[in-house]
């Protein structure tokens, strides 16, 4: 036996017996997937908003922040920013009270209740493409929205087609898809919350209201940390429904930022500037998800 | 004192009954799109508006149903994309689970410095948004010649944090008796892994089977970037190019919407117990 070969046998063994080298070979494949795929994209977003390619020339020049300046200084940036402001401003809120009094509803024992939640849990079979498509077709002038209203004596709806209404049908749509999902979060919050301590309560004479804001909803602040921010990461990256039902219009007033991204990088061709909105709304979404951590860990 | 607590039990049974009433009526009112749907995809062409004018109860119910429309959808490129979707999905969730239970188990059956900076980035993976970074990551799939091939859609469903933290939670409880006893009797890591702890995972591998393939089927913006050329289309691009084409049959939308929401439906009711288990231990550990 050569020493060279004495010396690479125990090298290797090394590996496969020490407990580093057993779990690296376990997570190579996995972490480097996510290397690859997540963090990469990611550092190529921050690298290539400091680039700008000119197409005149044919040649790609570092810019530094301009690119950030610009989106700034641009009108349609802005208006992208306020409407999403404007749509999670309204949305989160909405769509986590519906979901907590949901979950409060069917959290009860009532006839039937597993199959009442399951009926508000179905959308989230529903992918985002095809609830856009059905409310697409409910929205439209003859649709089964209009058709409703007309039974009730209310005029007919322009809906999508309206730059008042077109935000509001989004939201709709969206909460369809979402309410009973976060909904699900909650119950098994409140299935956690023990019953000796509302049985506690209503000994001392609390009443119903008071049992649920004093014992209860205290009790639900993890689970409503988490579906407050993981409801407004998703809210803040809604695509497919603007995408498929307004294409950002009528007048820009659905032009929510993931698709002003989008349109940047493919109807206006301006890759470099898209990937400057890309690293803006890959830090709101850390900073939000970062006042999570804060807000769990700063009463534990 | 029985005089006393009978009205409040009637009280109580009254407030049940409305209870139930209202949580019938809210779920009801969540099913009835997808209801509409069902009975719209039995209706040929266009006929749907005809049947909303004036509502009745037709107008929700599939009276003389036809099902012309799936059977001109089977023929579309629909039908071909539906194929594209499962072979994509299914796919995905082979290797997803393969790769994130290994990841997971080098997370949680031995211990070894670093192993928190790799958890690390576990955790920051999944907290960057897909959606937000698939724009670089399709710019990044050109490049290398990706994109309208079966493994620039496939590959980035496999790569989920997300899985392989949920498996790491459940392999953490997995006692280090059961694997130091193994190890003792020969048993090699492979095998402790195969042998001991995938067969004691079920439920979490369901739970992280459905979040990757849920995740696929569901995708719509990565597709739309990297899978363009019609063979390559998922279903949820054909549906909605079939809505968008300037003739729309809305029976085919209609039909196609059902068979897209009817097959994760179906598997997230088989699985719903182990899916939404899953689900609540996200929300209640970080």
């Amino acid at each position: 036996m050569s020493t060279r070969e004495k010396a690479r046998k125990p090298a290797l063994t090394r590996i496969r017996h020490s407990p580093a080298g057993v779990a690296l070979l376990f997570l190579a494949p996995g972490l480097l997937f996510l290397l690859v795929l997540r963090v990469a994209p990611a550092i190529s977003a921050v690298a290539s908003s400091l680039f700008h390619y000119s197409l005149l020339h044919d040649t790609t020049s570092f810019v530094g922040l301009d690119n950030y300046r610009t989106l700034f200084a641009d009108s349609d940036f802005h208006h992208a920013v306020l409407v999403t402001l404007v749509f999670n401003v309204v949305i989160n809120p909405v769509q986590i009270a519906i979901s907590l009094a949901l979950a409060v509803l069917l959290n009860q024992k009532l006839a039937g209740v597993r199959f009442w939640r399951a009926l508000v849990f179905l959308p989230i079979a529903v992918p985002p493409a095809v609830s856009a498509v059905i409310w697409d077709v409910a929205f439209q002038p003859n649709g089964l929205i209009n058709a409703f209203l007309r039974v009730i004596g209310v005029p007919a709806q322009p809906f999508l087609t309206s730059s008042d209404q077109a935000l509001w049908s989004i939201m709709i749509l969206c909460s369809w898809i979402g309410v009973g999902y976060w909904m699900m979060f909650l119950i098994s919050g409140l299935q956690d919350v023990p019953a000796s301590l509302q049985e506690a309560a209503q000994l001392d004479g609390a009443n119903g209201w008071q049992r649920f804001w004093r014992v209860t909803f205290p009790m639900l602040r993890r689970p409503l940390a988490f579906v407050l921010v993981a409801d407004t990461v998703s809210n803040f990256l809604v695509f497919a429904p603007v995408q498929i039902l307004t294409n950002g219009g009528p007048e820009n007033a659905t032009n929510l930022v993931m698709f002003d991204i989008y349109r940047r990088a493919f109807t206006l061709g301006n890759m470099n500037l898209a990937q400057a909105e890309v690293v803006l709304l890959m830090l709101v979404t850390l900073v939000v998800v970062a006042v999570q951590f804060r807000l769990l860990r700063s009463k534990e | 004192m029985a005089a006393e607590s009978t009205p409040r039990t009637r009280r109580r049974i009254g407030r049940r009954t409305l209870g139930t009433v209202v949580a019938a009526v809210i779920g009801i009112a969540f099913a009835f799109p997808l209801l509409w749907v069902l009975t719209s995809s039995l209706r040929p062409g266009n006929d749907i508006f005809s049947y909303l004018s004036p509502l009745s109860i037709g107008s929700f119910l599939p009276i003389d149903p036809d099902g012309s429309s799936y059977v001109a959808l089977v023929h579309s490129d629909f039908g071909r994309a539906i194929i594209n979707s499962v072979v994509v999905s299914a796919i995905t969730v082979v290797f997803g689970l393969l790769f994130s239970a290994m990841a997971a188990f080098g997370l949680s059956a031995v211990k070894f410095r670093g192993q928190g900076i790799l958890f690390g980035v576990v955790v920051l993976s999944f907290l960057i948004p897909f959606d937000a970074i698939s724009i670089p990551l399709a710019d990044l799939f050109r490049t290398v010649h990706l994109q309208n091939t079966y493994l620039g859609l496939i590959l980035p469903g496999i790569g989920n944090g997300l899985a392989i933290f949920l498996m790491r939670q459940f392999f953490l409880a997995v006692p280090g008796e059961i694997v130091e006893a193994a190890r003792v009797d020969g048993l090699g890591w492979w095998g402790v892994f195969t042998r001991i702890y995938l067969p004691l995972s079920k439920p979490i591998l369901v739970g992280a089977g459905m979040t990757l393939f849920l995740f696929q089927w569901q995708a719509y913006m990565w597709p739309l970037l990297i899978g363009t050329e019609p063979s390559k289309q998922l279903a949820p691009i054909a549906l909605a190019n079939m809505r968008g084409q300037f003739t729309v049959d809305f029976g085919q939308v209609f039909a196609g919407s059902l068979v897209l929401t009817v097959i994760p439906l179906v598997l997230i009711l088989i699985f719903q117990r182990h899916y939404t288990q899953s689900l609540a231990s996200t929300g209640s550990k970080d």
